[in-house]
């Protein structure tokens, strides 16, 4: 009982819905019905067209424009990814950047007497063998005569040597004694240092594991030997104080920054954050946006900037470490980290210098349009700066890792990672060779670091136009310094010089923020809408002949095929059966086979094969030579099949 | 009657639609659509006729909802953004010229002598607290020093603060200034000078606004006092204080052509005093420059003979110039840039131009015409900016709230400049003014940015000059030029040379045009109805005539149905009624149900071929069978 309606159901679903295969015998014949009905144009105008020569050319007008189609739509596909930028310009209240002030002078050199002390006789004795220099006699007298009760051993491994380069043999510093150089010879400054008497300055690094490993660094220049020489040896020193008591050997808020004014208001010390830079000492960063308020401006113009007047104290900085005077300041986003030492600007002494801002705001489009990284998250170096992502803090970050990994140790420029520590060499003999030889892959690009690092997809950036002033004037200078002077307050005992002070404004331009963004040029609606105009515009075709054309040639003319061989299989069978006694009666072929018609309307082709009734004298009309001008009679015929639907 | 019979006609062929049933019209629309899925839906057997009727609502809607998208797409006016670089003839930017110190103090000093001796004394006593050296031999004029004075805060005791005016001996407790406003809150806990200013002189409403430098304290205090005098000094006096064009441009060279202060254009500055603008175009046609590089750029000596400065004014020292748009008028504060003196200062100037499309595409204004802000600076001739907006939107804030203009901008009619002796408060209000948020955010959304904006990027380089084998004879003969007389006038401290040329690129354009135009909706439209049905705007009119067809059909239904209710009714009280009007005009109606006499009539054979077609588009009969047509009526 429980099958018997679904027996039924089954019974009528055949019935109304019949399975039949195509409607054409032959495939001959479903191409010439294909051709006839389908909505494309080029098709018709084949099997329609009287005249070889025509037909041909039709053939290949409407093989060209597929071609066509083909070409452009896999041109739109291709083209898909591409992108459109729009500049668009506001004008707005604008967030006031990130102002980081560093004294180009990290350490004050009186606090760091006892630290440099052994690193500056050194120095100053390699100046006089070398160069014949003395500040004044007896000083350097008495340090050459204490030298040997003094001598630490670390300037013993790396000591300043004077190559002649032809011999490649070196004089030593300290014992004076020649030397053959091993290894390799590298040439800091260029790549040609022209052979001439002069003899060159430079030192030797050793691998201390196998001392045969040598590379000699030699510079055209002695100041550039001694002073890279210097910080060799001084970053040693550094990585062994602790960060307390560099942040106290460094300027504080009140030293560096005299007077402060930011859009007309007064501001000090509480405005700035200190922030620690390992070569730069202590920075102080204005509007750091640490307290959770990041400042506004809302009137460009140098009045409503911030104003600040520096102290640099020049008398205290360390004559060998850096050798230019003044300030160095960078303008950056709250979340980025001031790469004071590549993108800082410098800032004279005794001068105003005004620092005009214009904001850019760029966007990218990340994957597929191009090939940056939004937050950095999907890049495998560690971001061992505690700020957002960008392209050199993951380089930087990407060598401390390849540091710490080969050298045992982490570089002193660069933030610690987790569970290293910086390079001395007390504990890592061997990190200077390592460290030069890494570099120097690094900078060929063989650590592979260019290649992972990918840029940051959106960034902000403003574009500085610096102008200098005299400042004080000639005039204002004497009541200036002494005003100043009574700003710094007691602490400062002696009256202040102008080349002492710095004078900085850093304003908006204008309030002009202007908006770089990439677009997607595409969206898949543009797409189809161009496949439409070009499928339609060389062939007036649309989906429904996608469908016809997967119907008609592939389903279609399968099955005729499959039903031709079935058919012939029979035959045979049937053939074989009864002996090939009786030949089968000549079969009407295709539409002209009445038998071969479904109830579906018969299509004019098929109606021009239908046998003429034989009482027709004469046709009233000639037959209409198009399918649009059907047979009246499908009207009455066909309004049973479109019910169907209905029911 | 005629119009009837007319319209009677009309209505007789609108209703020889194809078909008189809706099923008739729907296959004939099937079957005769230039749209592609429905004349499937009608041709195959009934499987594929339902996969059919689905696909081809799956499309119709898939169009719909695409042309939404490309509709909703062009409504949000989208622009794409063009970027051209190279080199072309373009105008030479204007150049403004200003020294960095607006008057000559020798010009000045009659009218600030009292304010310097009073600023010196109060120096000496911030100092000095000391040693007060009372005997100065003429008394100080006290009054100008008691409409703003200059205090001392001690903020040892955070609680308590004590002020401590620096002419008065007696210490006062913060509660006689009343509320103390927003001053006070930093402040190191030494003696921060703080310069108070009341809304009247003795009234409780004071506002101290503190400052953390001394130096910033009187320089404040000197420019409020300065503004006030100098704003009482008619503007002719005023010019004639400022540096003359011929004691400040010394030499001029534009390309290989000679030109002298004469070219420069004066114009009054209230920063800057007297600045001079060359190539302005205000009067004369805008120089081209048509090769880069300094040779044909234009090269200037300036002096700013820092010795004639006044000290508490300005203490940067160099001369301010601004690049900018012919016709625009300069403000030096915001886009100015220094030149040291006793330097070359060489400019490669690159424009960067950007050209907008305006309303909708963005919110920007042409000339500045539409923008609720009455434009004070077109006094001067010059084009809308948004600075001189922004200004001119302070500026009549300023004269509504304080009843005065400020010193620093230009007036409305009718209006005076501040002053301490006819605007007692005007200090007090205009830095309340100045400070507030609210009122800059009012001016900042009334304003409105140009749609073309021009900016000169600069390539600044300096070196020093003259050089120190070459200054003997430089300053000889340029001071022999300027005043014809064989003393040296000139010094290191106080000459400029300016080189300002455009580089090997001198523009960038970024030029905006329409992402979405109305060609491009409509071919997009037509590439989604083409893409899914293969249909056209022909289409649309195919359907919208199928709907005006059923609605007729409709009509008939209705009519019948009533007729037939009608006659129902007749019947049933009479039974053999006379046939009504309407039952003659449903036999008309109806007439198209019969089969139409051709004019060879029924005794034609059926033809299996061709027999005659149901309606009028696809009639094959000749002409004259249109004549029952008309005469039916």
């Amino acid at each position: 009982a429980a099958a018997a309606p679904g027996k039924k159901i089954t019974a009528r679903l055949k019935r109304t819905l019949p399975v039949r295969g195509p409607q054409a015998p032959t495939l001959s014949e479903l191409m010439r019905w294909y051709c006839l009905n389908t909505n494309t144009h080029g098709c018709r105008r084949i099997v329609v067209s009287r005249g070889r020569l025509r037909r041909l050319l039709w053939i290949l007008l409407t093989l060209s424009a597929v071609g066509l189609i083909l070409w452009q739509c896999a041109e739109l596909l291709m083209n898909y990814y591409s992108a459109s930028v729009s500049v668009t310009v506001q004008f707005q209240k604008l967030p006031f950047p990130a102002v980081t002030i560093c004294n180009i002078n990290p350490y004050k050199y009186s606090a760091m007497k006892e630290y440099l002390s052994e690193l500056d006789k050194e120095t100053k004795k390699a100046l006089e063998t070398f160069y014949g220099f003395s500040e004044g006699k007896s000083k350097v007298r008495r340090s050459v005569d204490d030298w040997n009760s003094t001598g630490s051993d670390f300037f013993q491994q790396i000591p300043l040597l004077k190559v002649e380069d032809f011999s490649r043999t070196a004089t030593d510093l300290r014992s004076g004694q020649k030397r053959r150089v091993e290894g390799s010879v590298f040439h800091k400054d260029s790549s040609i240092v022209n052979g001439d008497s002069n003899d060159i300055i430079g030192f030797q690094l050793c691998d201390a594991n196998n001392s045969s490993e040598c590379a000699l660094y030699t510079f055209s220049s002695g100041v550039n030997a001694i002073q890279e020489w210097y910080k060799l040896h001084y970053m040693n020193i550094m990585a062994q104080i602790p960060l307390e008591t560099k942040e106290k050997l460094s300027y504080s808020a009140d030293d560096l920054i005299l007077t402060c004014f930011f859009d007309g208001l007064s501001c000090d010390k509480r405005h700035f954050t200190r922030f620690h830079h390992p070569l730069h000492g202590n920075c102080y960063t204005f509007n750091s946006g640490e307290n959770g308020t990041i400042l506004s401006t809302s009137t460009g113009g140098s009045e409503y900037g911030l104003h600040v007047v520096l102290y640099i104290d020049e008398a205290d900085y360390n004559p060998f470490l850096v050798t230019s005077t003044g300030a160095k300041i960078i303008v950056h986003d709250q979340n980025e980290y001031p790469f004071i030492e590549d993108i800082g600007t410098e800032i004279e002494t005794a001068a105003a210098t005004s620092i005009g801002m214009h904001f850019t705001r760029s966007r990218k489009l990340s994957k597929p349009y191009s090939d940056c990284t939004e937050t950095g998250a999907d890049i495998p170096v560690d971001n061992l700066y505690n700020k957002s992502y960008s392209l050199q803090i993951c380089l930087h970050s990407c060598f401390q890792k390849a540091m710490v990994e080969s050298c045992g140790c982490a570089q002193y420029a660069q933030p610690l990672p987790a569970g290293a520590e910086y390079c001395n060499y007390k504990k890592n003999p061997n990190w200077m060779y390592c460290y030069y030889r890494l570099h120097e892959k690094f900078v060929k690009e063989q650590l592979g670091c260019q290649q992972i690092c990918k840029d940051a997809c959106s960034f902000k950036e403003w574009a500085l136009t610096t102008s200098i002033a005299q400042w004080p004037s000639t005039v204002s200078e004497d009541w200036m310094l002494r005003v100043l002077s009574w700003d710094k307050g007691q602490k400062l005992n002696k009256k202040l010089n102008k080349t002492d002070l710095a004078n900085l404004m850093v304003f908006y331009k204008d309030l002009n923020e202007r908006f770089i963004s990439e677009n997607p040029a595409n969206t898949l609606v543009i797409l189809l809408s161009n496949f439409g105009g070009q499928l339609g515009l060389w062939m007036s075709c649309s989906v429904v002949c996608v469908i016809e054309i997967v119907e008609v040639f592939l389903i279609d003319s399968l099955s005729i095929v499959l039903r031709r061989q079935w058919q012939r299989a029979k035959k045979w069978w049937s053939h074989r059966q009864r002996g090939g006694a009786q030949a089968g009666h000549p079969q009407g072929q295709g539409h002209a086979n009445p038998a071969c018609l479904d109830e579906d309307l018969p299509t004019f082709t098929t109606a021009l094969r239908l046998p003429l009734p034989q009482d027709s004298p004469l046709p009233r009309t000639p037959p209409p030579n198009y399918s649009t001008l059907r047979l009246e009679s499908a009207f009455s015929e066909q309004l049973p099949d479109t019910l169907e639907l209905g029911h | 009657m005629k119009l009837r019979k007319y319209l009677v006609r009309a209505l007789h062929r609108l209703q020889k639609g194809p078909g008189y049933t809706y099923k008739e019209l729907l296959v004939w629309y099937c079957d005769n659509t230039n749209t592609h899925g429905p004349k499937r839906i009608i041709k195959e057997g009934p499987k594929k006729k339902l996969i059919w009727f689905f696909l081809t609502l799956l499309f119709a809607s898939l169009v719909f909802w695409q042309w939404g998208i490309l509709i909703n797409t062009y409504l949000s006016y989208n622009v794409t953004s063009s970027l051209s670089i190279g080199f072309k003839t373009m105008k030479f930017p204007a150049v403004t010229v200003c020294n960095a110190n607006p008057f000559k103090y020798s010009e000045v000093k009659p009218l600030l002598k009292e304010l310097d001796r009073l600023i010196e004394a109060a120096l000496e006593r911030i100092l000095q607290p000391g040693n007060s050296s009372d005997n100065v031999s003429p008394p100080l004029d006290l009054e100008l020093w008691n409409q703003i004075p200059l205090v001392l805060i001690d903020e040892h005791d955070k609680d308590n603060p004590i002020i401590l005016d620096i002419f008065e001996s007696n210490q006062t407790a913060a509660a006689r200034g009343g509320p103390m406003g927003r001053g006070l809150c930093h402040g190191r806990a030494q003696l921060p000078a703080v310069c108070p200013q009341c809304s009247q002189p003795g009234s409780e409403s004071c506002t101290y606004r503190n400052f953390s430098s001394a130096a910033q304290a009187v320089t404040e205090w000197y420019i409020l006092q300065s503004t006030s005098i100098l704003s009482k000094v008619p503007l002719h006096d005023r010019i004639r204080m400022g540096y003359q064009a011929e004691d400040m441009i010394l030499a001029c060279l534009y390309g290989a052509e000679p030109c002298n202060y004469k070219n420069f254009t004066q114009i009054y500055h209230p920063d800057h005093g007297n600045c001079y603008i060359f190539n302005w175009g205000m009067d004369e046609e805008a120089l081209n420059s048509s090769n880069p590089g300094a040779e044909f750029g234009l090269k200037l000596i300036l002096d700013i003979s820092q010795q004639d400065y006044i000290p508490y004014l300005s203490s940067a020292a160099g001369a301010r110039l601004m690049l900018h748009q012919q016709k625009s008028f300069p403000f030096l504060k915001d886009q100015g840039i220094y030149a040291m003196a006793g330097t070359e200062t060489s400019i490669g100037v690159l424009v960067d131009e950007l050209e907008r499309m305006g309303y909708p595409y963005s919110d920007c204004t042409v000339n500045g015409s539409d923008v609720p802000v009455q434009n004070l600076y077109s006094q001067y001739n010059t084009s809308y900016s948004i600075q001189a907006c922004l200004r001119s939107c302070f500026q009549n804030h300023m004269v509504e709230i304080c009843g005065c203009g400020h010193y620093m901008f230009p007036l409305p009619e009718g209006v005076n400049y501040c002053n301490n002796e006819d605007f007692p408060g005007w200090a007090y209000c205009y830095s309340s003014l100045r400070s507030s948020i609210k009122q800059r955010q009012i001016c900042i959304d009334s304003c409105k940015e140009t749609c073309n904006d021009t900016q000169y990027k600069m390539t600044i380089s300096m070196a020093d000059w003259p050089s120190e084998a070459s200054e003997d004879w430089i300053f000889h003969i340029l001071s022999y030029e300027r005043d014809m007389s064989t003393n040296v006038t000139l010094d290191r401290n106080g000459i400029i040379k300016l080189n300002i040329y455009f580089q090997e690129y001198n523009y960038r354009t970024i030029s905006e045009s329409a992402a979405t135009t109305i060609v491009w909706l409509l071919s997009s439209l037509g590439g989604q109805f083409g893409f899914w049905m293969g249909g056209s705007v022909l289409c649309l009119i195919e359907f919208g005539e199928i709907i005006i067809d059923s609605l007729w059909i409709t009509i008939i239904n209705v009519i019948s149905w009533a007729k037939g209710l009608q006659q129902r009714r007749a019947r049933a009280r009479y039974p053999d009624a006379p046939p009504t009007v309407s039952e003659l005009v449903e036999a008309h109606t109806n007439l198209g149900f019969q089969p139409e006499p051709g004019p060879a009539g029924p005794a034609l054979p059926p033809e299996p071929g061709t027999p005659p077609p149901n309606y009028d588009s696809l009639r094959v009969q000749p002409l004259d069978t249109l004549s029952p047509d008309s005469d039916t009526d």
